[in-house]
């Protein structure tokens, strides 16, 4: 998933680089207050782990060979903060020293390798795993269920990024000036590859990796879970005890915050987003075709109950504010169904609790 | 001190793909072990060339990041074919000046970057993918003519190219320039010292802890008899354990360069050494540079215009 220089626009890879850089400087200050002065060789060692890592060839059954990334395992290893510059510093000497990825597009690989994967799929992690024991093959699972959240997570990102190229970049007779394919193409591309065997090899390697430190090692397990109960289930409390929830929630909003406020980066942009418009809109003059083709007719239009119109007020005033405004709602809509989700998850767990004693 | 030329060579007999003996599908056991070998060739090969005497060598490392920085981004930023493959020939010149072997330069990307990069964009040059004026007519599909786009196989041309040109430009830093000379360097970007202490530390300590996964894989190989018993779950789960005795590895040497380094005085405050000035010639080369990319830029717009 290493993008080459070459197929992503400057522009695209400028925006990326702004967007990993405030994950740098709050992971560096992070790892600092946690590990404080051994976090050079810790974060030194673990980056080289980094790199190996992505060395190591999985056998999937076919009898060839796939693999991971493991930047969601050194996340669960050595804390997602840890895990954002390990894996960043492993990207950079790849992309350096031996030519895997680009140097201008190192901002996008690290965006969605280094900070996007290690962070969800460590947020999926601490979400299943939640007062279970050290020991427990429901944090093993955890684990391999977050490593396969945040590959396919990094591979949608990336793949957004190669599927916007088209329609912003292209020279005044249609050509694409880098990667060719839009979103339509991109999505299913990336998502068809990572939802079965890469994120299965991304699974099988991150649950197994756990597994066999808690049989083997439990001790270097215990380096990112302080006060984790070894042996018996002991509630919500056992795995929280000394984690304070207030600020990663603050970080949380901020960023969120961050990307709603950079969603009118689209309008500003030259061009329109390829195959998003309404048949009507369609510049179809460009594209010698004088009629709408009959299916594109019959579906536009199949789904009409949205909330909001093209992302807009009505009377198309102010766009750059009502895209932030959907934005939000939309944050809002999806915050409510992951939360209901939360929520249900927790309910079953304190059942299953009650009942086991 | 070079690397003797059959370390870093590849045998030929002994590649799984030769006609040579049986064909089978690689073992993952070997594709490890041949990575972990070509990452130790790649780094050995580049320490050769960077010792060699040659123009790119003699540049001071920060005037040639920036000045190949400005190339590399010249090589994204032009819209003509034409503009890119003359930027291709200079980062030639600058190979054979600074005394790369020129086969091993053209082959590294014209080899591998059509193969990928050209299989990936080759369903673009179709009207299906890309819209335009149809200049090779592949006939119909469910009622729909079908071709390649005068638009698509122009996107194709020009995405291989830019990643041919900008990937030369990387082989030209990298292969020219010591790794700790490279790293002291990539301060001069205002990279934050402590990034740039966990990348060299990094870099140091990639090669210990490969040397480790070698071992492990090859005493798996040597008490391997059938590779094909147990299939591939039980490759998996070896694959899982290494990965974390790996780790068990990694943090008690971090343990052991932390008592090292309070040892030998660390105070958590970190000293780089410090590079020679730029010199004339040096200001010489990357006002060269930049003059060629401004160059390149506005030729590029004249022609677009």
């Amino acid at each position: 998933m290493h993008i080459p220089d070459g197929y992503l626009s400057p522009l695209t890879c400028a925006a990326l680089y702004g967007a990993s850089l405030p994950a740098w400087v709050v992971a560096s200050r992070k790892v600092r207050k946690v590990v404080k002065s051994r976090s050079v060789p810790l974060l030194a060692v673990g980056a080289a782990y980094c790199f190996l890592v992505m060395m190591f060839n999985i056998p999937v059954p076919d009898g060839t060979t796939a693999h991971a990334v493991g930047a969601v395992l050194v996340a669960v290893l050595l804390g997602p903060w840890a895990a954002v510059v390990a894996v960043s510093v492993a990207l950079a000497i790849q992309a350096l020293f031996f030519g895997d990825g680009g140097v201008l597009a190192f901002g996008a690989n690290a965006f969605n390798l280094a900070v996007v994967m290690p962070l969800s799929g460590y947020a999926v992690y601490r979400l299943l795993s939640r007062g279970a024991s050290l020991t427990s093959r429901r944090r093993a699972v955890a684990a391999g269920i977050g490593g396969y959240v945040g590959l396919n997570a990094a591979a949608l990102l990336t793949a957004i990024e190669f599927g916007i190229q088209p329609s912003l970049f292209h020279a005044a007779d249609g050509t694409p000036l880098y990667a060719p394919f839009d979103l339509a193409h991109t999505i299913p591309a990336m998502a068809l590859a990572h939802l079965t065997v890469a994120g299965a090899v991304e699974f099988a390697l991150t649950m197994g990796v756990i597994a066999y430190l808690q049989r083997a090692n439990l001790p270097l397990l215990r380096i990112n879970h302080r006060g984790v109960e070894s042996a018996v289930v002991e509630g919500d409390q056992a795995g929280e005890g000394d984690v304070p929830a207030r600020p990663r929630w603050r970080l949380l909003v901020v960023a969120f915050a961050v990307m709603v406020a950079l969603t009118p980066l689209g309008l500003v942009a030259p061009g329109s987003a390829f195959g998003e418009d309404a048949p009507e809109d369609l510049d179809l003059a460009a594209y010698d075709i004088d009629a709408v083709p009959k299916g594109l007719r019959s579906y536009a239009g199949f789904w009409h109950n949205t909330l909001f119109d093209d992302y807009g007020f009505a009377d198309e005033r102010y766009p750059q504010l009502a895209y932030i405004l959907s934005a939000v709602i939309g944050i809002g809509a999806i915050a409510v169904v992951v939360g209901g989700a939360a929520l249900t998850v927790r309910f079953v767990q304190r059942r299953r609790v009650v009942a086991t004693t | 001190m070079t690397a003797p030329a059959w370390l870093v060579t590849q045998e030929a007999g002994l590649c799984p793909c030769s006609p040579i003996g049986r064909r089978r599908k690689g073992s993952f056991v070997d594709k490890t072990i041949a990575g972990a070998a070509r990452v130790m060739r790649e780094a050995m090969f580049s320490d050769d060339v960077a010792a060699r005497r040659g123009l790119l060598q003699s540049v001071e490392p920060r005037v040639k990041l920036v000045a190949l920085l400005a190339l590399l981004l010249t090589a994204s930023l032009v819209h003509q074919l034409a503009a890119l493959a003359a930027l291709y020939a200079v980062t030639v010149v600058l190979a054979v000046a600074s005394g790369l072997p020129i086969g091993f330069f053209v082959k590294r990307v014209w080899l591998f970057i059509p193969l990928f990069t050209g299989a990936v964009v080759l369903p673009a040059t179709l009207n299906l993918v890309t819209p335009g004026e149809v200049v090779v007519p592949l006939g119909t599909w469910f009622g729909h003519e079908v071709g390649l786009t005068a638009q698509g196989l122009m996107a194709a041309a020009m995405l291989v190219t830019r990643v041919a040109v900008s990937v030369s430009i990387v082989v030209l830093l990298t292969l020219t320039t010591r790794w700790n000379r490279l790293l002291a360097a990539v301060r001069a970007l205002f990279v934050p010292r402590l990034f740039v202490l966990v990348l060299g530390m990094a870099y140091r300590y990639l090669f210990h802890l490969l040397s480790a996964v070698t071992e492990m894989y090859e005493a798996r190989k040597a008490r391997t008899v059938d590779a094909r018993r147990g299939g591939s779950a039980r490759g998996r789960a070896f694959v899982a354990a290494s990965a974390g005795a790996l780790f068990g590895k990694a943090h008690a040497l971090s343990d052991e360069v932390y008592m090292a380094m309070v040892s030998r005085g660390y105070d958590g405050d970190v000293r780089t050494l410090t590079a020679r000035a730029p010199n004339v010639a040096d200001l010489a080369f990357a006002s060269a540079a930049v003059a060629l990319s401004i160059l390149f830029v506005l030729a590029d717009g004249r022609l677009a215009g």
